[in-house]
């Protein structure tokens, strides 16, 4: 097992190498000249002149890159132009808020989608089948946007059960910390608890179907045994898998939920890096996020292997 | 006279379908004893499965029991719901399936699977359940059985699957048992230590079983009374003895005639009326080759090393004469099906040469193969008519499809007539042509298999166990089909088999293999009336032949 994650991470660096070098390339493939691009519209030539200088942008690129390389080795990911802040101080300073959405929200969408596919494909053709899966097509199919706002309207303005908005540090309490991420990360996880549910549904729906089943029945389980130590965890593999691409896309859906909410996350600093035109600051993020993408597909190989015996590296 | 175990009485269940309702069982009534093991034979579609899975609840959603009672030990099953059904699922009553690997969670050890049951019916600790499960794999006489407890499915072989499902079904000591199909797709030799163990549990428990099958052999090896359904009735209820002299209804005298025996021939396999026509086609005389024709093909020390590095096939050598029917028999893992891929280029060898009509192939890579003007030459039917045709071709392309890739045909007429002609040859309607493989029925898809394979004119058909998932009464008109197409075209057939009688009947040469290696060969008939090797005989004996003389005669 240990060799086998050992050589999966051996084989994720080419894939973080090639991120490296798009991400580093990302100053040169926007158009016209990375200095004039960095210092911005009002720059005076010398203004330009002395950033390129700063940036060794007059070398050649392979050596620019190498250096860029070997400098987030070291764990420098360069420094904001806009703040002069180094970019993994603002990066720290972020992951917090955004690490906590994340989390609440993939705990909320598993807990409760799930169960519901589950439920779903065990009554499947009745009443509760079908409101579930209406609920799921109307989860897919409202922006994030205006699920946050909705839900900020009901039950912050309205109510008033919940903060409006903001964000307060695990370290200042687990109530005050929950309670600004509950209506942020209901708004985030509509989507994937509808996607979830319905995957699951189809899976248990196939699984459902396997003589093994038949076999579990015969034997006189009861209906929870049948479901959830037969069942689900035959249909864990592409259940798994989704709630991996989740994350991955969950990624995205932060940076407008954090908007929403004004929440002080890494999905604000981008949003002000792309504004800003702070290009050490998007690479940095960008960087970053990768990186995690790279960490989820991993976890979740690894995951495979413990849920069933069959897969063997 | 006590009240019987079960009692049946006009049961019917109907499944509804798109089409509405269909009824699958009609009216089935029958008892079964205290410690007695009643056959329950019939084709696919008779409704025999469905009366067992109504007797222990299992049906499937769509179907529901429409009428009738099943008392078992007075108590009827059919309204029994909740707790009480769970309590008798299992428990008292319990039931052994087709396929058991697919039977097994894939994801479980066999322990845990086994301790599942004993804990659903006994207030016991985990760790006694643990100790009971261990108890009964070593009843069902699994080797090492303390390793074998973390095992998972796809560790052991059918058998030793089919050994655990047995030690599950047997868990809280049942009454009765309902071995569904319990031994179908296991060799010969696993079959008969099965159903030996079965047997043997059965007695010393002293528990009922009802033994479902289509294989009138078996059951009439295992079964004192057998009780024939077809079309969800029941036709026919007797001793073995009595079934197989003197048959009673039309479709048990079909039944009998369809069943090879050790001494049948493939004209006997159909009834007196069916007869005639192919008796006019035997008494044609076959043309043999003239003295000194080199044979069509020949293979020379053939080896094949899949990657584990142990060879799956070494040093296979024959030869085949044009319009020759040899016979390639050995239990799974033997390394037949490895062989039979090989000749047919669908596979590489790693040693030796392939020889036909003269041209070396054996070193064209299998991918290129299909360039070869001699892909043509050399067709394939495959095992399971389900899997082997493409579900979104109708039958019609399925045929026309190798025409157009090595024929060069283009659509149009004289395609059309092409496929006319192969359907007809194999019996197959003309109006079937259109229709997808899910609107066929299992002989209909083997007659389109075997239909495209002849669509090019091959010379050398290689056949892998074409027969093994149709019924007996289909699988004789197939055999039948086979030998005529042999006859009348000229086409060596290399057969791949683990039923030996059927290798009997349609070979002229059989090759025993075992480990990958051939064990003996010879003329067929000779082969099996006097084998030379241990190996050959215990494949001969595990046959469940259907034998009315003495046999039976010690039985009773």
């Amino acid at each position: 097992m240990l060799s086998y994650i050992l050589r999966r991470i051996a084989a994720t660096l080419p894939v973080m190498a090639i991120v490296a070098l798009f991400v580093f390339s990302l100053l040169y493939i926007a158009p016209g000249d990375p200095a004039v691009v960095i210092a911005g519209d009002q720059a005076s030539p010398e203004d330009v002149e002395r950033i390129r200088q700063s940036l060794g942008l007059d070398r050649p690129f392979l050596i620019q890159f190498g250096s860029w390389v070997w400098r987030i080795l070291h764990g420098d990911l360069g420094t904001s132009i806009f703040t002069n802040l180094p970019v993994s101080a603002l990066i720290g300073q972020r992951l917090g808020p955004t690490l906590s959405l994340m989390t609440v929200t993939l705990l909320l969408t598993i807990v409760v989608a799930v169960p519901l596919g589950v439920v779903a494909a065990w009554k499947a053709g009745s009443l509760i089948d079908r409101v579930i899966m209406g609920f799921a097509v109307f989860g897919f199919s409202l922006p994030v946007f205006v699920v946050g706002y909705m839900l900020a309207y009901i039950f912050a303005l309205e109510l008033e059960w919940l903060p409006v908005q903001g964000y307060t540090p695990l370290a200042q309490g687990f109530w005050p910390w929950l309670e600004n991420l509950i209506l942020p990360a209901v708004a985030l996880g509509c989507v994937y608890i509808a996607l979830i549910a319905r995957i699951t549904r189809a899976t248990m729906l196939e699984v459902l179907q396997q003589d093994y089943i038949r076999t579990a029945r015969a034997k006189g389980l009861g209906q929870g045994g049948i479901l959830f130590v037969h069942a689900l965890k035959n249909a864990a593999v592409p259940i798994v898998t989704v709630i991996g691409i989740g994350i991955a896309l969950l990624i995205g859906g932060a940076v407008v939920t954090e908007s929403v909410f004004a929440i002080p996350g890494l999905g604000r600093l981008t949003i002000d890096a792309i504004l800003r035109r702070d290009y050490p600051v998007i690479q940095g993020i960008v960087l970053l996020f990768s990186f995690v993408y790279v960490l989820v597909n991993l976890m979740i190989d690894v995951v495979y292997t413990l849920v069933d015996p069959r897969i063997r590296y | 006279m006590s009240e019987a175990l079960l009692r049946i009485d006009d049961l019917h269940v109907a499944f509804s379908t798109r089409r509405g309702m269909v009824e699958a069982v009609r009216g089935v009534t029958l008892t079964v004893e205290k410690g007695e093991m009643l056959g329950l034979v019939g084709e696919s579609g008779s409704g025999k499965s469905v009366t067992g899975f109504a007797t222990t609840r299992l049906l499937d959603a769509a179907g529901r029991v429409t009428g009738g009672k099943i008392l078992f030990r007075g108590q009827d099953v059919t309204k029994l719901g909740g707790d009480d059904l769970r309590q008798l699922q299992g428990a008292a009553m319990s039931m052994i399936f087709q396929n058991p690997r697919a039977a097994l969670n894939p994801i479980r050890a066999i322990g845990l699977q086994i301790a599942d049951a004993i804990l659903t019916h006994k207030r016991i600790s985990k760790e006694a359940a643990r100790g009971e499960a261990l108890e009964l794999l070593r009843a069902v006489q699994i080797r090492e059985p303390e390793a074998r407890m973390n095992a998972y499915p796809h560790e052991l072989s059918g058998g030793m699957c089919q050994r655990v499902m047995i030690a599950i079904a047997i868990s809280c000591n049942p009454s009765l048992l309902i071995a569904d199909e319990p031994t179908t797709g296991l060799d010969v030799t696993t079959q008969k230590v099965v159903m030996d163990l079965l047997a043997d549990i059965a007695a010393a428990r002293g528990m009922a079983t009802i033994l479902i099958t289509h294989d009138l052999g078996l059951a009439a090896r295992y079964c004192r009374r057998i009780a024939v359904m077809e079309r969800g009735r029941i036709v026919e209820e007797a001793s073995p003895r009595t079934l197989f002299s003197t048959p009673q209804h039309a479709y048990t005298r079909r039944l009998v005639a369809a069943s090879p025996t050790s001494t049948s021939r493939i004209e006997d396999l159909v009834t007196e009326e069916e007869r005639e026509g192919y008796a006019a086609m035997l008494g044609k005389p076959r043309q043999e080759p003239a003295y000194g024709t080199p044979p069509l093909l020949e293979v020379r020390k053939l080896a094949k090393r899949f990657d584990e590095g142990s060879a799956a096939v070494a040093d296979f050598s024959m030869t085949m004469a044009g319009g020759e029917s040899v016979g390639l028999v050995g239990e799974s893992g033997s390394g037949k099906s490895t062989t039979s891929r090989m000749i047919c280029r669908l596979i590489d060898p790693s040693e030796g040469d392939i020889v036909f009509d003269g041209q070396s192939i054996g070193h064209i890579a299998s991918r290129d193969f299909h360039r070869s003007p001699l892909r043509k030459d050399i067709q394939m039917v495959f095992q399971d008519p389900n899997e082997s045709l493409n579900p979104r071709f109708t039958a019609f392309d399925c045929i026309a499809h190798p025409l157009m890739r090595l024929d060069g045909m283009r659509s149009g007429d004289a395609l059309r007539a092409r496929v006319e002609e192969c359907a007809v040859r194999v019996g197959l309607p003309l109006d079937l042509l259109p229709r997808f493989p899910h609107q066929l029925s299992g002989g209909q898809k083997a007659r389109v298999g075997i239909a495209r394979a002849i669509a090019c004119r091959p010379r050398l058909l290689v056949l892998d166990e074409p027969t093994a998932a149709l019924d007996v009464s289909v699988q004789a008109v197939v055999l039948q089909l086979l030998d005529r197409l042999r006859r009348e075209n000229d086409i060596a057939l290399l057969f791949v088999s683990h039923d030996l009688n059927v290798v009997r009947m349609l070979c002229d040469r059989t090759i025993v293999l075992r480990n990958g290696g051939i064990v003996e060969q010879g003329e067929s008939r000779a082969l099996f009336d006097n084998p030379k090797t241990d190996y050959t005989r215990k494949l001969v004996e595990a046959i469940p032949h259907i034998e009315t003389g003495k046999m039976l005669a010690a039985a009773l």
